[in-house]
């Protein structure tokens, strides 16, 4: 690695001297290196124990944590978990429009969910929620001036489905059939 | 759709839009002399007998206004009626992926002109959100709308109607504004029912609306009816929406519901589909009368939304998502927070007045409300307050009235009649506006002239007012002239007249010479229906003193 | 001549030393050689020679643009392009061509940059590997190098790594030397950990700075267009012509300075590095812990103040943001429909049958998968349970870095990821959520906080492959955390990937690439 540096130094994209000296007299990169190339067929296997030996060959900055400063919370912490009942996943189904498609998907809202109440550990009380870091901003104003429209053709023809000048939907105001109908609508469409 | 729910939105959407599209030209009165027309809840339209407890109605409304703007709330496309299809939209209003909402001042403006007209306290820090469903005419999959904090909240509507007995006693009441807030109007669906499809037109889609929200403050069609009425003026005045309601520019759902006085509140039901003021306090009487009969028998009442059918008077059940819809508010995140100023003073360092909205300056800028004309002209020219109501209610009446004060000597107070009752009596018949009445103000100026000159009796003037209303363009002297209407005023004439009618009346000459002097009234009538009405009223009477003497 | 900076193939421009119209052939010819990394969706060939013979003539006339006239460029596939297909990977878009383009791209057309293609990501943005896109998986071209290979033993068809993502294709393009800058999107990390992977500078600015109008959304209240080139500098060159108020985005924010040169000589004496002790998270690679060490000496021996600070919040941002993330993407998603734009579904039978089918074949698991989960996070029930809760946890984030940075602390040095590149069978292994949750532990708090934050590649690991550090500065000071990170960028020395042969070789990739991109559609 360390001739690789100098390669890239030499090429003179304002590579100071200073920081080829810097990497010159950073002895832990070299013994990575020839470290690595030796041991190179041992990697996968001994990656731990590899790794432990070169980092004591070194002195680690004092300033950075040597081990992990925190772990996932743990299970007992955190609220019981939400169980999703089947007129839920219809509703949200039918609110939204798109559908679980299978156990899966169920399972995966679930996993969510459950990583979403690790929120429930952080004392919030008395903070006020933050929509957006622009709170403090205000919003600029748009003079009552007209500069768009005018453009149905180019818009019209970014839809599928047109009658004249208007976009066409089917019949409105239907509500989705039931979840088994709508399994097999679903399935039928797949593409 | 702006109006609060999607459930409620076919039927409304179906008849009003297909009405608004197909027949844009169809209904161009605003404001029609209407309000004595309408019965207040006081006076049931179905007896209901033996009541046990007394059940009355109570009434919030929902008023969606469409803001006067050239362009869009959030987009510079026009905001025009009766365009081709599709030609006033922007990628924005289409909802194109990677578009924003960059927030119209004008519409931010007529809001807060609005809310200062009502009283209101404006939010100098309002916020946007969004509210989702699924419809055809909504692209975006949500209306953007202000449901947190909206630009003005608590605002008093100040509003007065004729009552009583004789309908002509002024009761004032007010109302509760909740809240303004700014939103998006949706597109417009035409259901093809032949094809089985339906047409999405995003023209109107993104146009600014103002959302008023009115507490339940009132009881009766008459009272929600006179408060959209005045509110109505009132924007029109400002110039903030053009307020007609058959081209939906003025959208009002009525919240009712009935209890009895010191009760909570009843269940209530959400009309929707009401495009006159008139249908509006139909829709509402009708629908308290059908909640008390329903509680009456028993029954309970359904929190539903329901269409109301002009044809047949009736509110009907419109099919309703309310159990399962939630709208999922959330923050509109491309909108930092919109902030007004109250004054240049207190407008940060770097912002450009022009772009900015400053309260004070916009205050200064209202125009003479209704209620605070309503105010000067009885003041100024000694007219009843009933009368001022019927003046300034109707389009162009004030201006009628004063053009016909410029034009004749005569008081304030005696032209006032003739305008309030002969001018509107006659309109009303005929359906017709102030400016299309076929006496101008002039020559109405010109009849009242005649009669303070002593030209002509009142009655013969009532004759002639009549004639010139059914012949334009006769003046009050032709028409006097060619039916002989001028005053008898020939002393010999009128002194055979005179003892003809005492000779018939011996017991009324009696009780005059014995002091009861009111009875010569009667004497003076008879007189005048020898005359058809047209003898000198001041000859007369001395003619007669004299003879009773 | 293809594996120089934006500065020095300026130079060579102006000098002549080649023409626009040559660099752009030997750009399209790249493209064509690296086709089995599956970075580009759309290659805008025709275009590209056009723009590159209009700058030539400017460069002729001695009447450059500026200093990206003649430059090829590659933009990611969420940002619209005018009249060519912007699909953001998805078959929701697979035929959308947009009528505008957004402002950013604008901008680099303005400059007389050379549009070379709409690069491969994530659908929608969603991940952070580029590998759940409709049109395949990215490959990372140091899958192919000679590092990677030879550490390793690895098999570059089967054992090739992922770019990250989710703007993998940008940083795959900038990396395998097809164009020299290209634009991405950062909502999460998604520029910067796709630049860490593949040894490339990733610059995600202040959020407000850079307009997002024409930026597909994922999380508007986070997005920011990111930048991806081979150096810091040229980072700074492209932030410079980039930033600014866009009246067409209400949260845009006048850049604080026109300067757009960084200094030549930084002296890193007077500033104080901040190290955020919570960004030593489970799972972090003990290689990466050792360049973040290995750094904080660089800038500790240089004079720098390094000390350690605390940003309590962090382990629990990534939670925070998979919330906001999911519920802004609920609603985001909702305009698709295939009623005025995007795939339709042949089912009619109602307004809402259309619209549940064009979505179900629009939208894969993962998108499906956060729209649900998103709308039951702003359920009336929820709402404040969950969502109302995680924009708390969101100040609580914010408040974290403001505490820091008025302390004294000019930056903040951190991993931009927890380890490097993961082969792709690997990385598959597990869902798009769990994945994501780990990739952006250490990128995500930043676009919480609308903070600017650079990756720079610093090592190469033991199997050969980009280790990225990042960068943290206070809201509007990019510049200057540009300037501390070209610093960085001189004094560690990373290698380029064409020293180490050439990536674009590969035996029957392309063919199965193609196969990859017919079998998604």
């Amino acid at each position: 690695m360390f001739c690789i540096v100098v390669k890239r130094s030499c090429r003179g994209v304002r590579v100071s001297l200073k920081s080829c000296n810097l990497l010159a007299n950073d002895g832990y990169s070299i013994t990575n290196v020839e470290l690595l190339h030796r041991r190179r067929k041992h990697f996968l296997q001994s990656h731990n124990t590899n790794v432990t030996r070169l980092l004591s060959s070194r002195p680690h900055n004092s300033e950075v944590p040597e081990a992990a400063t925190w772990e996932p919370v743990p299970e007992d912490q955190l609220p019981p978990p939400v169980h999703i009942p089947a007129d839920l996943v219809d509703q949200l189904e039918r609110l939204a429009l798109v559908d679980f498609r299978t156990k899966q998907g169920l399972a995966c809202l679930e996993k969510a969910i459950r990583f979403a109440d690790q929120l429930h550990v952080v004392d919030t009380s008395g903070v006020e929620p933050m929509d957006s870091v622009l709170e403090d901003r205000s919003l600029n104003l748009r003079v009552d001036a007209v500069t768009e429209g005018d453009c149905a053709e180019e818009l019209l023809q970014l839809s599928k489905h047109t009658v004249e000048e208007y976009f066409v939907a089917p019949p409105g105001n239907i509500p989705l059939p039931t979840r088994e109908e709508r399994a097999a609508i679903l399935k039928h469409s797949e593409l | 759709m702006a109006a609060s729910s999607v459930a409620a939105s076919e039927l409304l959407q179906h008849m009003n839009k297909h009405i608004s599209i197909f027949y844009p030209k169809a209904s161009c009165v605003i404001r029609r002399i209407s309000t004595s027309s309408l019965r207040c809840c006081s006076q049931p339209q179905l007896k209901v007998k033996s009541a046990p407890q007394q059940l009355v109605g109570v009434v919030g409304l929902e008023v969606h206004a469409q803001i006067n703007s050239n362009t869009k709330l959030f987009s510079g496309s026009s905001v025009r009626f009766s365009a081709p299809p599709n030609s006033l939209v922007s990628p924005f209003d289409a909802t194109l992926p990677g578009t924003l909402p960059v927030l119209n001042i004008r519409c931010v403006e007529a809001a807060v002109m609005t809310a200062l007209a009502l009283n209101c306290t404006i939010n100098r820090k309002s916020l946007f959100d969004r509210k989702h469903y699924f419809y055809a005419d909504l692209p975006a999959g949500y209306q953007i709308t202000q449901q947190r904090r909206p630009i003005a909240v608590d605002g008093l509507l100040a509003y007065s109607f004729l009552g009583g007995k004789k309908r002509n006693q002024v009761i004032k009441k007010s109302v509760s504004i909740k809240q303004i807030q700014l939103e998006q109007d949706s597109g417009k669906s035409l259901h093809d029912d032949l094809r089985s499809q339906t047409l999405i037109d995003l023209n109107r889609a993104g146009v600014g609306l103002m959302e008023l929200v009115m507490e339940p403050d009132m009881s009766c069609g008459e009272e929600a009816a006179a408060a959209v009425g005045e509110l109505q003026l009132i924007l029109q005045t400002l110039g903030t929406c053009q307020g007609n309601m058959s081209e939906g520019q003025l959208r009002v759902d009525a919240n009712v519901s009935v209890h009895e006085p010191g009760e909570p509140l009843g269940i209530r039901t959400e009309v929707k589909n009401i495009n006159s003021i008139r249908y509006l306090a139909r829709a509402i009487d009708y629908e308290i009368q059908r909640q008390i009969a329903v509680l009456q028998r028993g029954g309970t009442v359904q929190s539903e939304t329901r269409a109301f059918d002009s044809k047949s008077g009736e509110t009907v059940p419109m099919r309703d998502k309310e159990g399962l819809q939630d709208y999922r508010f959330m923050p509109e995140p491309n909108l930092p927070p919109l902030i007004v100023y109250e004054d240049n003073a207190s407008l940060p360092t770097g912002i450009d007045a022009c772009q900015a909205v400053v309260v004070q300056k916009i205050r200064e800028a209202l125009p003479e409300l209704p209620a605070v004309k309503r105010e000067r002209l009885v003041q100024a020219y000694g007219i009843l307050p009933e009368h001022s109501l019927t003046l300034v209610n109707e389009e162009g009446l004030v201006e009628y009235f004063e053009a016909v004060l410029r034009a004749t000597k005569k008081e304030p107070r005696k032209v006032i009649g003739w305008v309030t009752n002969d001018l509107v009596g006659h309109l009303k018949q005929q359906d017709m506006s102030v400016t299309q009445s076929p006496i101008s103000p002039k020559a109405l100026a010109e009849l009242l002239e005649l009669q303070e000159t002593g030209h002509i009796s009142s009655s013969a003037a009532r004759r002639v007012f009549q004639e010139m209303w059914r012949s334009p363009g006769k003046t009050a002297a032709q028409i006097i002239q060619e039916q002989d209407l001028g005053l008898v005023s020939d002393t010999s004439q009128l002194h055979s007249i005179c003892q003809k009618v005492l000779d018939a009346h011996p017991d009324v000459v009696n009780a005059i010479k014995s002091g009861n002097k009111k009875v010569l009234n009667k004497l003076m009538g008879l007189v005048q229906r020898e005359t058809k009405g047209r003898a000198d009223p001041v000859l007369v009477r001395r003619i007669i003193e004299e003879k009773t003497s | 001549m293809l594996s120089l900076t934006i500065r020095e193939v300026s130079l060579a421009l102006r000098e002549g030393r080649i023409s626009p119209t040559e660099l752009c052939k030997k750009c399209l010819n790249r493209i064509k050689k690296t086709q089995h990394l599956n970075a580009y969706i759309t290659v805008t060939e025709e275009l590209a020679l056009k723009q590159a013979q209009e700058a030539e003539t400017r460069l002729l006339q001695g009447a450059p643009r500026g200093p990206l006239d003649g430059i090829p460029f590659a933009v990611k596939d969420n940002f619209c392009t005018e009249n060519i297909k912007t699909t953001c990977a998805s078959r929701m878009l697979k035929d959308y061509s947009p009528p505008f383009n957004a402002t950013v791209v604008q901008k680099l057309l303005d400059q007389g940059a050379v549009l070379m293609g709409k690069v491969n990501m994530d659908e929608f943005a969603m991940g952070a590997g580029s590998t759940d896109g409709a049109f395949g998986p990215v490959r990372n071209p140091w899958s192919y190098a000679a590092s990677y290979r030879e550490q390793t033993g690895a098999m570059p068809d089967s054992d090739w790594v992922i770019t990250g993502g989710s703007s993998g294709g940008s940083a795959a393009a900038v990396a395998s030397l097809t164009s020299y800058l290209a634009l991405g999107s950062d909502t999460g990390g998604s520029t910067r950990n796709p630049g860490a992977l593949c040894g490339v500078v990733a610059l995600k600015p202040t959020y407000g700075l850079l307009s997002r109008h024409g930026l597909i959304p994922l999380v508007n209240s986070m997005d920011v267009p990111g930048i991806v080139t081979r150096s810091v500098s040229d980072a700074a060159i492209v932030l410079g012509i980039l930033e600014g108020l866009d009246i067409k985005d209400s949260t845009t924010i006048p850049a604080p300075s026109s300067l757009t040169e960084l200094p030549e000589q930084f002296d890193v004496k007077n500033i104080c590095v901040g190290i955020p002790k919570e960004y030593h998270a489970p799972g972090l690679s003990e290689e990466t812990v050792a360049q973040w060490s290995r750094v904080a000496d660089m800038f500790e021996k240089a004079g720098a103040r390094v000390k350690q600070v605390s940003l309590p919040h962090t382990q629990y941002s990534i939670v925070c943001y998979h919330v906001l993330c999911t519920t802004e993407v609920a609603s985001n998603m909702a305009r698709f429909d295939g009623l005025e734009y995007g795939h339709r579904s042949e089912v009619d039978s109602s307004t809402e049958a259309m619209y549940a089918s064009s979505r179900h074949e629009g939208f894969n698991d993962v998108v499906r998968g956060r729209i649900l989960s998103g709308n039951y996070f702003l359920l009336k029930q929820n709402y404040e349970h969950y969502f109302l809760k995680a924009q708390q946890v969101r100040r609580l984030i914010a408040e974290d870095f403001k505490h820091v940075f008025s302390s004294g602390v000019d930056v903040l040095l951190t991993p931009t990821t927890l380890t490097d590149a993961a082969r792709y069978s690997d990385f598959t292994q597990e869902d798009n959520r769990t994945r994501s949750t780990q990739e952006d532990v250490f990128t995500q708090p930043v676009n919480m906080a609308g903070l600017p934050a650079v990756s720079v590649p610093t090592a190469l690991s033991r199997r050969g492959l980009p280790i990225g550090l990042q960068l943290i500065g206070p809201a509007l000071q990019d510049r200057k955390l540009l300037s501390v990170a070209q610093w960085m960028e001189q004094s560690v020395g990373f290698p380029s990937i064409s020293d180490y042969g050439d990536s674009s070789k590969s035996r029957n990739d392309t063919e199965k690439s193609k196969r990859e991109r017919t079998s998604a559609l």
